[in-house]
C-alpha cells in the first residue's frame, strides 16, 4: 500500500509546485504592478458605444449533444482498460464478453449515425 | 490501510448529508438537485471503495464502477430531459412539472 | 500521524467543503466547479483506499465529462438563477432539520456498527499482491461480473437513445449532401445542357 501512494508522491509535488506557481502569477501583480486607475481606462472600450448586451451568448443546444455521445463513448473507453490490460488470462469468455458490449454500444452508434445525430444541421 | 473504516464511513455520511440537504434547499433549481444526486451517488461510491479495501475484496470496486455508470447516464438523461422541458416552457421551474402528469 | 492519513484529512475537507459550496452557491456556475472539485478529492481519497483505477475513471468520466456536461446545461438555459435562489431561505429550516436527522442516524450506524474480528472474511475475490488495481479489475470485470457488464452496456445504449431522442431536432427544410446518391448517379440520369452564352438556363 506505501509502495503504491509513494508511486503518486510525484504527482503530489507536481501539483505542489503547480499551485505555487499559479499564486504567484496571481499575487506579483498585485504587489510589483505600476498601477493608477482612471474611470476612462478601466470602462469597457467599445468603439465609442457602451456595450449593447451581456457578453456570455447563450450555447446551441446541439452542443449538448455531442457532449452525452461524448460521455457514453467515454465510458465504453474506460471499461476497455481492464480488458486491454488482462486480454492475454482472459480467454475466449472474456474477449466475447467484450465484444457483445461493443456490439451493443454499436447498435447505439449505428442508430445515432442513421438519425443523423453527428450532423450539424 | 492508514486510515480506518470508520473514517471513510462518517466523510461519505457526511457527504450523503450534504446531498440530501442540497435537494431539499434547492426545491427550485433543478440543476443543482441533479448536482445533489451526483454528490449522493459519489458518497455511495466512497462507501464500496472503503469496504472494498478493508476487506480485500475487488467486488465493491467493481459495483463502485457500475455505479459510476449509472450516475452518468443518469446525468445525461435527466439534463436531456431538462433540456426539452425548457425548450417546450421556456423555464425551469420544478413547481410545474407536475403539469406533466396525465 | 502518517502521510496517508494527513492526506486523507486533507481530502477529506476539501471535499466536504466544497459539496457544501455545492449546495448553497448563488451561481450555478460556482457549484459546478466545486463539484469538480468535490470530485478531484474524491479520487484521492480512492487512491489512498488503493483503488486507483476508478480514481482515475472518476477524473476522466466526471471532471472530463459529466462537469462539462453540467456546465453546457447551465450556460445553454438562459435562467433568471437569482430567482430560482428565493425559496432557499424559506427551505432552510426543514432542510437543515432533515440534513441533521440524516446526519446523526448514519453516525449512529457508524457508530453502532463493530468490527467483528472473528466474522468469516467474506472475500470471494481477494487482492492479489502481485498484479495491479486495473489487472485485477479485469480478471473479474468481463467473465465473474459478465451479467453486470452487460447491464452497464444496455445502460449507455438506453443513455444514448433517450438522449438523441429526447434533444435532437432537426430544422425542417435543411438539404444534406447524400453521398450514396451521388455516388449512385449514372450518366444516364445526368442530362447536360448547352447554355446559350448570355442568356442564362431558363427554367
Amino acid at each position: 500500500m506505501t509502495g503504491l501512494l509513494a508511486d503518486y508522491l510525484p504527482l503530489i509535488v507536481f501539483i505542489g509546485v503547480a499551485l505555487f506557481i499559479a499564486t504567484a502569477l496571481l499575487v506579483v501583480p498585485f504587489l510589483v504592478a505600476f498601477k493608477s486607475p482612471d474611470p476612462e481606462k478601466l470602462s469597457a472600450y467599445e468603439c465609442g458605444f457602451n456595450a449593447f448586451d451581456d457578453a456570455r451568448m447563450k450555447f446551441d443546444v446541439r452542443f449538448y449533444l455531442v457532449a452525452i455521445l461524448f460521455i457514453i463513448f467515454d465510458l465504453e473507453v474506460a471499461f476497455l482498460f481492464p480488458w486491454a490490460i488482462t486480454f492475454g488470462d482472459l480467454g475466449w469468455f472474456g474477449f466475447w464478453s467484450m465484444m457483445v458490449f461493443l456490439g451493443v454500444l454499436t447498435v447505439g452508434f449505428v442508430y445515432e449515425w442513421r438519425k443523423g445525430a453527428l450532423e450539424w444541421d | 490501510m492508514a486510515v480506518g473504516l470508520t473514517q471513510y464511513l462518517v466523510v461519505a455520511a457526511i457527504l450523503f448529508t450534504i446531498g440530501i440537504a442540497g435537494i431539499i434547499l434547492n426545491r427550485k433549481n433543478i440543476i443543482v438537485i441533479l448536482m445533489s444526486v451526483e454528490l449522493i451517488l459519489l458518497s455511495v461510491n466512497i462507501n464500496f471503495v472503503a469496504f472494498s479495501a478493508y476487506h480485500s475484496d475487488l467486488t465493491g470496486q467493481v459495483f463502485a464502477l457500475f455505479v459510476l455508470t449509472v450516475a452518468a447516464a443518469e446525468a445525461a438523461i435527466g439534463l436531456a430531459v431538462l433540456v426539452t422541458y425548457y425548450r417546450n416552457r421556456g423555464s425551469i421551474a420544478v413547481e410545474d412539472i407536475n403539469a406533466m402528469k396525465g | 500521524m502518517n502521510l496517508a492519513a494527513a492526506f486523507f484529512y486533507l481530502f477529506s475537507a476539501i471535499m466536504i467543503a466544497s459539496a457544501f459550496i455545492v449546495i448553497v452557491a448563488r451561481n450555478p456556475v460556482h457549484s459546478v466547479l466545486f463539484l469538480i472539485l468535490a470530485f478531484v478529492n474524491a479520487a484521492g481519497l480512492f487512491m489512498i483506499a488503493g483503488a486507483e483505477f476508478l480514481a482515475m475513471i472518476l477524473i476522466v468520466v466526471y471532471v472530463g465529462a459529466v462537469a462539462v456536461l453540467f456546465l453546457f446545461v447551465v450556460m445553454m438555459l438562459d435562467v433568471d438563477f437569482a430567482e430560482l435562489k428565493e425559496g432557499f431561505l424559506q427551505y432552510l429550516p426543514i432542510g437543515s432539520l432533515i440534513g441533521i436527522g440524516v446526519l446523526i442516524e448514519l453516525l449512529l450506524i457508524v457508530g453502532a456498527w463493530a468490527v467483528a474480528p472473528s466474522s468469516p472474511g467474506a472475500s470471494p475475490t481477494a487482492v492479489a499482491a502481485d498484479i495491479s488495481n486495473t489487472a485485477a479489475l479485469g480478471q473479474i470485470l468481463y467473465t465473474k461480473y459478465f451479467y453486470l457488464f452487460q447491464a452497464a452496456g444496455l445502460v449507455l445504449l438506453t443513455a444514448m437513445i433517450g438522449a438523441i431522442v429526447l434533444t435532437l431536432r432537426h430544422k425542417p427544410d435543411v438539404r444534406r449532401q447524400v453521398i450514396a446518391d451521388q455516388n449512385a448517379r449514372t450518366p444516364a440520369e445526368v442530362t447536360l445542357r448547352k447554355v446559350p452564352s448570355r442568356a442564362g438556363l431558363q427554367g
